[in-house]
């Protein structure tokens, strides 16, 4: 098996040679300019064992922030620039900075009323005005006197933020200068794995990028925090200068100008879509006003019966105790109509994110492009806090039970669609392909296989639609939405601790009953695969 | 002569979004697979493969991974379109045929096995063997019917109503295959389907399958990646490399005469006893010159392990004898080449 091509010299470990020639060749390939001494550099780095520095480059330590960015080194620029600045604010403070100024004001005015009442006791000819007056003068002298004290306490103070801010300095010039071969070195290492992207060698661009963000940011940084009354220029954005520059004198702020135009739009689309918005509202309502019958206008023993029972199917007796002292709970402190309102709206919130979501949620499971495109809008609807989106909602919709059932569906079908894409994408493709090599059609392939074996994930996703419905239910009482949420604003409002109190646990037990309830039920699911 | 079942001609595959123009190129100019992938960024998957396959036959594709089996296989049933080619099932070209018509010879025609096994989690062994049928739309007592005679075949009777889980890996397989033979097809594609299982299983399942397919009559293009199981189970082996079909052959030819070195490396390590046959290492009996009175005889079938148990009683040659005659002898120094694997002096 061995020959001559083949073989390989055996060398004990301990035998083996550093071999510097390949490796000195990178390293200039690497460093450019002055190459021999980051070659000694290095080379002393590779050959340390232990953390402590055993290299100091001094025109790292002079140059600071100058040097990480002609070398590319942006992590140690913006550290140490930032580090520097502070230093610098401090030298810069106790240098030009004057922090006993306005105390030494104040003393010299105190000062100098003390004088006036003094001369004015001197002119004064009544005994009682003198005794008044000189007593007023040494009052305020004390006064004068304890200001003079901490203005030069402050003064003095200066001085040692001086030296503080100066030895500071010093200490992050020092750092750089001993780790800044180490860093360097770091960047050497990752240029090898990744050369393409790591940035490698001296060039002017980058030396002249950071000696730009230097002057940039140094001098107005180490300005505003040293002199006591700076520019009104740079502690505020100029936003009404600004405005009035773009949209001309005594025309209002751009704010105004755009939210007075966004207003306009909304008002102009709203009228024109009425019939649309109108049509959804009516549809939504008509699912609400089904599942509403069903759970109110039936009977309330028929109705509790009905949940305890499909808790105990679904979930086995230890759910279906938890529900049924959940809906006594209910039901004695005469939350029952307006949970089961609740309830209702919950329901006809999540049937339609399901019957939505998961078409969408296989279209997107199906279709890269399809996700890519839909993917910001559906962290858009997770992210953007429900308070913004009620505004237009009320706006398209109108206020009530409806437009907040879709205010909870912006909020609660992302994860079905997420979740249903997820599973769809995880359906091996080796089962795929056997399917289709039994001649199954695109239908039958997704009936068969695809949503079988995607449903753990669809399941996981319709729960995780429930409970961000639940947490929906407050939030749309604001825009009229009924149920036990209408109770906990009201509670709210009057800042009445018990009646919010308790109908906040009637809505935390409906959360973990239908929680329990779903998850039961998936549980079995699971079980069989 | 047999009819044939499955028939390719000329078939390539490019992969990629450039495929037509590479295609063209290939012709036009005979440009190769790096220059393909160069000019084009296509992949060559396979290469102008043309073979056919009678009624009856396994058919072994050999080759290591990345050689274009799998991707080769697939054409039959069209579940990767060929770049250019014709591909014949039972004298149809596949090619040409609508959707729905391909869908019905994947379910009636064409059983696949799969190196994955790839059955459905959800359904219980039984279903996951009639879903062929189900595709097909067969009722439900048919269907229960069938998949349970499929299961028989592969001696797992009882297992009917298991999940997939619930077993090992070899009877998985075999729910495979009882799948495929499930709507009693033609043709069976076997892609790599023991390959996932332990040597022990897999010497169990070969021979079970070898028995079942002679029994059934079925045609099988079976896809490996390893010799042995290409001898073992293979009427006839098609060596690929890179997308060519290097060598097609018995496995005695294969062994005997690699087609060249890429064959020959395969080819050293195989046991050559009960492959050669005498006919294969004779020489004719005209041009033999020494003795023969009292030599030993023997069947020009006969192999290597055969002949050397006659030999080894007698200093005289073995006389090879077709339908009685005499047609040639196997010398000692022959008969040491022919296990050596017929390099000549």
């Amino acid at each position: 098996m061995t020959d001559a091509t083949t073989e390989v010299k055996v060398t004990a470990a301990s035998d083996i040679e550093v071999d510097r020639e390949a490796l000195d060749r990178s390293i200039h390939d690497f460093v450019g300019p002055s190459g021999d001494y980051y070659v000694n550099a290095f080379h002393k780095i590779h050959d340390a064992t232990s953390g402590i520095p055993n290299t100091f480059n001094i025109w790292a330590a002079i140059l600071g922030p100058f040097w990480s960015a002609s070398r590319a080194i942006w992590g140690m620029f913006w550290t140490f620039l930032i580090l520097e600045i502070i230093a610098w604010v401090q030298i810069g403070r106790g240098a030009w900075g004057n922090p006993g100024a306005d105390l030494a004001e104040r003393a010299e005015r105190q000062q100098a009323r003390a004088n006036e009442l003094l001369e004015r006791a001197a002119a004064a000819t009544e005994k009682a005005d003198i005794d008044r007056f000189n007593k007023l003068a040494a009052n305020i002298q004390k006064a004068a006197d304890s200001s003079f004290e901490k203005a030069a306490a402050a003064q003095s103070e200066a001085l040692g933020i001086m030296v503080t801010g100066l030895l500071m300095l010093l200490v992050f010039k020092l750092v750089q200068g001993f780790y800044a071969d180490r860093v360097y070195e770091k960047q050497y290492s990752n240029w090898r794995i990744d050369p393409r992207s790591t940035e490698s060698g001296r060039s002017t661009r980058n030396t002249v990028l950071g000696a730009v963000l230097v002057a940039a940011i140094g001098p107005l940084i180490v300005y505003k925090f040293t002199v006591n009354a700076s520019l009104p220029l740079l502690d505020a954005f100029p936003e009404q200068e600004v405005s009035a520059m773009i949209l001309g004198e005594g025309n209002g702020t751009l704010f105004s100008s755009l939210a007075s135009w966004m207003e306009a739009q909304i008002d102009a689309a709203a009228a024109a879509g009425g019939d649309v918005f109108d049509g959804i509202v009516a549809g939504v309502r008509s699912v609400l006003d089904a599942l509403t019958v069903a759970l109110i206008g039936s009977p309330w023993p028929v109705v509790m019966l009905v949940i305890c029972v499909t808790a105990w199917r679904a979930a086995g007796p230890r759910v279906a105790i938890f529900t049924a002292s959940s809906l006594a709970y209910i039901a004695l402190l005469g939350y029952w109509d307006v949970a089961m309102e609740t309830v209702a709206l919950v329901g006809a919130a999540v049937l339609l994110c399901v019957v939505f979501g998961i078409p969408l949620g296989i279209w997107f499971g199906k279709s890269k492009r399809a996700y890519r495109a839909a993917e910001p809008v559906l962290d858009l609807m997770q992210t953007l806090p429900a308070f913004v989106y009620l505004i237009p909602i009320i706006a398209f919709f109108g206020t009530g039970n409806p437009p907040g059932i879709l205010a909870t569906i912006i909020f609660g079908m992302p994860p079905v669609i997420r979740l249903t894409a997820l599973g769809m994408r995880g359906v091996p493709d080796s089962i795929k392909e056997a399917a289709v090599a039994f001649g199954a059609s695109k239908w039958q392939l997704l009936k068969d296989v695809e949503i079988p074996l995607a449903l753990p994930s669809i399941m996981t996703g319709v729960n995780q639609t429930i409970l961000m419905c639940l947490s929906m239910v407050v939030i749309i009482s604001l825009i009229g939405g009924g149920g036990l949420g209408k109770e906990i604003l009201e509670a709210l409002q009057y800042a009445a601790k018990g009646p919010g109190l308790l109908g906040g646990f009637a809505i935390l037990f409906l959360a973990m009953v239908m929680d329990r309830i779903v998850q039961g039920a998936f549980r079995r699911e699971d079980e069989k695969l | 002569m047999t009819e044939t079942v499955v028939k390719l001609t000329d078939v390539w595959k490019i992969f990629g979004a450039r495929a037509e123009e590479a295609m063209e190129a290939v012709r036009n100019e005979g440009i190769g697979k790096p220059e393909v992938l160069e000019r084009f960024n296509c992949v060559v998957g396979v290469q102008g493969a043309s073979f056919e396959v009678p009624r009856g036959e396994i058919f072994c594709i050999m080759g290591l991974s990345g050689s274009g089996k799998s991707t080769l296989v697939r054409h039959v049933n069209r579940l990767i379109e060929p770049t250019a080619g014709k591909i014949e099932i039972l004298g149809q070209d596949v090619s040409k045929i609508s959707e729905a018509e391909l869908r019905r010879i994947r379910a009636m025609q064409i059983g696949m096995v799969f190196q994955h096994i790839a059955l459905m989690p959800h359904r219980s062994v039984r279903d996951n063997v009639a879903y062929p049928l189900e595709i097909r739309k067969v009722s439900k007592s048919k269907r229960w019917a069938v998949s349970d005679h499929a299961l028989g075949l592969v001696d797992l009777t009882g297992y009917e109503d298991r999940l997939p889980k619930e077993l090992s890996g070899g009877m998985q397989q075999r729910v495979g295959i009882a799948r495929a033979l499930a709507s009693d097809p033609e043709i069976l594609l076997m892609d790599e389907p023991f390959s996932a299982l332990d040597p022990l299983i897999r010497l169990q399942l070969q021979d079970q399958f070898k028995a079942l397919v002679a029994q059934l009559q079925k045609t099988t293009l079976f896809i490996t990646h390893d010799l042995d199981e290409a001898i073992r189970i293979g009427h006839r082996i098609a060596i690929m490399k890179d997308g060519v079909i290097v060598q097609i052959g018995t496995p005695e030819d294969i062994v005997m005469n690699p087609a060249d070195d890429y064959v020959r490396e395969f080819v050293q390590g195989i046991s050559k006893l009960k492959l050669v046959k005498a006919h294969s290492i004779m020489e004719p009996i005209e041009s033999y010159s020494g003795p023969t009175d009292g030599a030993p005889r023997a069947d020009e079938g006969a192999d290597l392990d055969q002949l050397i148990d006659l030999a080894v009683n007698t200093d005289l040659p073995v006389i090879i004898t077709d339908a009685g005659a005499d047609v040639g002898v196997v010398t000692k120094p022959r008969l040491l080449r022919g296990i050596q694997g017929g390099k000549n002096d």
